[in-house]
């Protein structure tokens, strides 16, 4: 099947015309497999990514319905309802209510309003600090890249769970402080990874190239730098995500991050305990809606890391 | 002198996500005992992938197929896994390309020295190191006793290769396979290492198979050389036959583009123009059409049977057939 | 490497440094002190700030950073403001329960981790793979305190198999154990299979085969060496945690551990049990990172070039 070659009898038969020496200079023309952009190839690769997509598709409709669902429904977060207490879900309650008579599915989506917005806040803003943090201690290089990063080393030592139990403590329970904790340490990730590109960049030569017909320091790093260092920073943050819902989560069951009458899934997990043998429905929805969330922002991460960097797949 | 190495119709392919990678396509050829041949072409020829076909080191994705590969009259294709790995660095030696990745980076150099003897000679870790020792001297390495105790890192590009040459040689092979083993070194350091492995070929009466896209590296080493393109051998043939009467015009191109040191300053190296086709879609016809100057129609139909010139010169080339215009290497 | 080591041991003392700092001015400016009239609201003001000047916290507050430190370089970590005793006297009393249980998960973690993932790095895209990756995805997904909950509902509630709380018999330590070591095989198990993976592509493993090494020899003496640097060097943080202990899983089975500890004394404000414990916690990851980078060091050679 691979060897097209005649056999002697067809071939010592073969007329005259087929050995011409071919004027026409078509000559190297490449059969090349369809080029694509470097985004398009990985958005095709993420794609074909079931789980990742199935992520995706499970966040967007999270996200749609904590946004829609607070506005329609007839039911508040803090609204009790003394006569249906502790009761088990029911088409009229689809999580059942709380030990105050509160509908649970509705403080479920405003969890996940609190959670959704802590992740994504907190992941921005650690990629902004970590891209800047790093880019500074990348590009500068020498004895500022020293120092910063000795810092970071530091910083990295510290046990960062006990420091955002503090700062908790200093700037009272609320989103606002949950954020700042979080934002304590978790850009020293992004801020490594884009350290070593931006330095690995700096020396490749094509940054060369470009500084040599002219390019200036701004030019190159937004134009260059940046976006081919995108893929890697890309991966860091979609994984700092899951990190700040599930520290949130955590925060909220130990007592000290969102407070009642909010709600949040960890704080909803926390106050069910008591009646976890009784009412194991309190327990099972918020802790099912952590964990859908969980895996699919883990999904997500992983699809992204495959697709960005298919040297890591094969 | 009787064959130790005989390949008959070895086909090679990689099964990766879009489809099959035709790496080679049915090659056949043969090494003598104490003999050096060369086997030449571009990056993706396939004559890396040929080797470690033979070898059975390629990672399971790969499909390998042949009639028959003989080895010291025994037929490879038929050994199980336990039996090939018995061979490998005991009777068949390899040297790689880049000595910066192919030692491990976390064993010391006498480690990765003695592993072999202790595992086809079972010595002693004593006699290992003694015979460590003398391997290194072989390879012309200084300070040997300073070196066994060496990480790979400590070592220069090199010592490295030394070190791999070392290792390759260890339990006196029949055969060594040098897969590009100077590629990665500087001009000089790749000279000595070319004397190394002539002076061990004398001296331990060894076959070498010199994998290369150098045929310069070659001239000096190797009695008989075939040249691969598209994971087909289009030319084979002495070392004579090859530099003074090449038939192919591939071989012509890659000879064009060696530079001549006649001391004539206006000599043109004239490339070969274009790339090698991609084997996951090759050509049906001859593989190095589209990059011929002498393209016919016959050349983009079918693929070139194989003409044996001599008793030791064959082409594959539709220049060959009666009927072909009769051209004449134009020289650089 | 004496140098290597000593450049490290810098580095610890100076991260020590800046901990203690971070961590007593936090503690400062941390709202409502132990002895403020908001917190005790049965004791009369004069009292208060009698107990107070007599702990030296009437004093400014550069004052009393340097009297910390003092204290702390004689070893003292003061004394506990809410509950009998001195802070020295709660860490080593609190701290053998915490490590035994996460000494247990360590050992546990790593035995089950590292197997897991070099199974699935062997057998590629077969059932081993991805039994070891579902699993890891669950357990980097679910969280310490879901997983807890869970197990406990289900083994001691439900089944009545294990013991919920307190370390009386050998069947307290399973829950416990199985909840702090489930995240840390996960990681580790995912780590050990990407490095494995990439280990096994490497030329020095086709070098080891082509010398004739068996597939054995080269998986678990070439490819698993190199694979395991990653997981060194994670083991550093890993130790340090789970031996000093989980809040969550501690106060859920109720093991007087010192992260128990740490949760009570902050709802109490004991400022000096805070500092103690954040103290002890941070000696404690500071030496355990060092142990591993020297363990590292050791492993692979080329560490102490590019750490320089």
């Amino acid at each position: 099947m691979m060897n097209n070659i005649p056999d002697p009898n067809t071939y010592a038969a073969l007329p005259e015309e087929m050995f011409v020496i071919g004027e026409d200079d078509t000559l190297a023309e490449e059969i090349a497999r369809p080029s694509t952009t470097y985004w398009h190839d990985v958005w095709q690769r993420f794609r074909k990514d079931k789980l990742a997509v199935a992520g995706l598709i499970v966040i967007a409709i999270m996200t749609v319905l904590c946004i829609v669902m607070p506005l329609v429904s007839p039911y508040t977060y803090d609204g009790s309802d003394y006569l249906h207490m502790n009761n088990p879900p029911s088409w009229e309650h689809l999580c059942g209510t709380d030990q105050m008579g509160r509908d649970q599915f509705i403080r479920i989506m405003y969890g996940a309003r609190i959670s959704l917005t802590i992740g994504f806040v907190a992941a921005f803003i650690n990629f902004v600090i970590g891209v800047i943090y790093g880019g500074l201690s990348g590009y500068l290089g020498g004895r500022v890249d020293m120092v910063l990063m000795r810092i970071v080393d530091i910083l990295s030592s510290l046990p960062s769970l006990l420091y955002i139990v503090l700062i908790m403590l200093i700037f009272g329970s609320n989103i606002g402080s949950v954020i700042l904790a979080l934002c304590f340490t978790s850009w020293i990730g992004t801020a490594r990874v884009v350290r070593s590109e931006v330095m690995h960049l700096k020396h490749s030569e094509y940054v060369l190239a470009n500084r040599l017909s002219g390019a200036t320091t701004w030019h190159l790093l937004i134009h260059h730098l940046l976006p081919n260092a995108m893929g890697p920073i890309i991966v860091s943050t979609a994984f700092l995500i899951p990190g700040a819902i599930f520290s949130e989560a955590f925060l909220s069951f130990l007592g000290i991050g969102i407070q009642a009458p909010q709600a949040s899934w960890g704080s909803l997990a926390n106050s069910a305990i008591p009646v976890m043998q009784m009412y194991p429905h309190l327990m099972l929805f918020p802790v099912i809606a952590i964990c859908i969330t969980m895996f699919s922002f883990n999904f997500i991460g992983d699809g992204l890391r495959d697709a960005l960097d298919p040297r890591l797949k094969k | 002198m009787s064959k130790l190495l005989e390949v008959k119709n070895l086909t090679t392919s990689f099964r990766i996500g879009v489809g099959l990678v035709q790496a080679v396509r049915g090659i056949s050829f043969h090494v003598d005992e104490g003999e050096s041949i060369g086997i030449v072409g571009e990056s993706g020829s396939g004559k890396s992938v040929t080797m470690l076909s033979v070898m059975g080191l390629l990672p399971d994705y790969a499909d390998i197929k042949a009639d028959s590969i003989l080895f010291n009259g025994r037929e490879m294709t038929a050994m199980n896994e336990k039996e090939l790995r018995a061979m490998h660095g005991s009777e068949i030696g390899m040297i790689f390309q880049d000595p910066m990745t192919s030692l491990n980076p976390l064993f010391t150099v006498e480690q990765q020295l003695t592993e072999s003897l202790k595992i086809h000679q079972g010595l002693k870790k004593q006699e290992a190191r003694a015979r460590a020792l003398e391997l290194l001297k072989l390879a012309e390495i200084p300070n040997p006793e300073a070196r066994l105790k060496q990480y790979p890192h400590e070592l220069s590009g090199g010592m490295r290769q030394r070190v791999m040459i070392a290792i390759a040689i260890a339990c006196s092979p029949k055969m060594v396979i040098a897969d590009e083993p100077t590629t990665a070194l500087d001009v000089t350091i790749q000279a000595q290492i070319l004397d190394l492995l002539n002076h061990l070929k004398q001296e331990m009466k060894t076959s070498i198979i010199m994998i290369t896209h150098d045929l310069g590296v070659i001239a000096s080493m190797c009695s008989r050389i075939q040249v691969m393109y598209g994971g087909t051998i289009c030319e084979q043939g002495t070392a004579r036959e090859i530099f003074y009467d090449p038939k192919h015009p591939y071989t012509w191109g890659l000879l064009n583009s060696i530079p001549k040191l006649t001391g004539d300053t206006n000599e043109k190296l004239i490339p070969i123009r274009g790339t090698p086709p991609d084997m996951l879609m090759p050509p049906k016809g001859c593989p190095f059409a589209p990059r011929c100057q002498y393209c016919m129609p016959v050349c983009r139909e079918y693929m070139p049977p194989r003409t044996v010139l001599g008793d030791t010169h064959a082409v594959a080339c539709h220049l060959m057939h009666p009927k072909a215009p009769k051209v004449l290497r134009r020289e650089g | 490497m004496l140098k290597y080591i000593i450049k490290r041991l810098l580095a610890g003392v100076l991260t020590m440094v800046v901990l203690i700092t971070v961590t007593f001015f936090m503690m400062h400016a941390m709202p409502g002190g132990p002895f403020s009239p908001s917190e005790e609201k049965n004791v009369p003001i004069e009292v208060l700030e009698r107990i107070a000047a007599s702990y030296g916290l009437d004093q400014p507050v550069w004052k009393q950073y340097l009297n910390y430190w003092g204290n702390l370089l004689h070893g003292d970590l003061g004394v506990s403001y809410k509950t009998v005793g001195t802070v020295n006297e709660k860490i080593s009393g609190h701290f053998p329960a915490s490590a035994r249980v996460g000494g247990l998960a360590v050992i546990f973690s790593l035995l089950v981790g590292i197997p897991m993932g070099l199974l699935a790095a062997i057998y590629r895209g077969k059932v081993a793979d991805f039994t070891t990756l579902a699993l890891a995805t669950i357990g980097i997904s679910v969280p310490v305190f879901v997983l807890s909950l869970l197990l406990s509902y289900l083994f001691s509630s439900k089944l009545n198999w294990l013991p919920t709380y307190g370390l009386d018999s050998w069947l307290c330590y399973i829950l416990p154990v199985l909840c702090l070591s489930f995240n840390p095989i996960a990681y580790i198990a995912r780590q050990t299979r990407s490095s494995m993976l990439e280990a096994l592509e490497q030329d020095y493993v086709r070098t080891a085969r082509a010398k004739g090494v068996s597939e054995l020899m080269v998986v678990c003496k070439h490819a698993l060496k190199n694979a395991l640097t990653p997981v060194i060097t994670y083991l550093g943080p890993l130790v340090a945690g789970l031996l000093t202990g989980s809040f969550i899983v501690e106060s859920r089975f109720a093991i007087p551990g010192l992260g128990y500890y740490f949760v009570r004394s902050i709802s109490d404000r004991d400022y000096t049990m805070i500092m103690g414990i954040v103290i002890f916690f941070g000696l404690f990851v500071v030496i355990c990172n060092l142990i591993s980078d020297i363990l590292l060091a050791i492993v692979d050679p080329r560490v102490k070039l590019t750490n320089d």
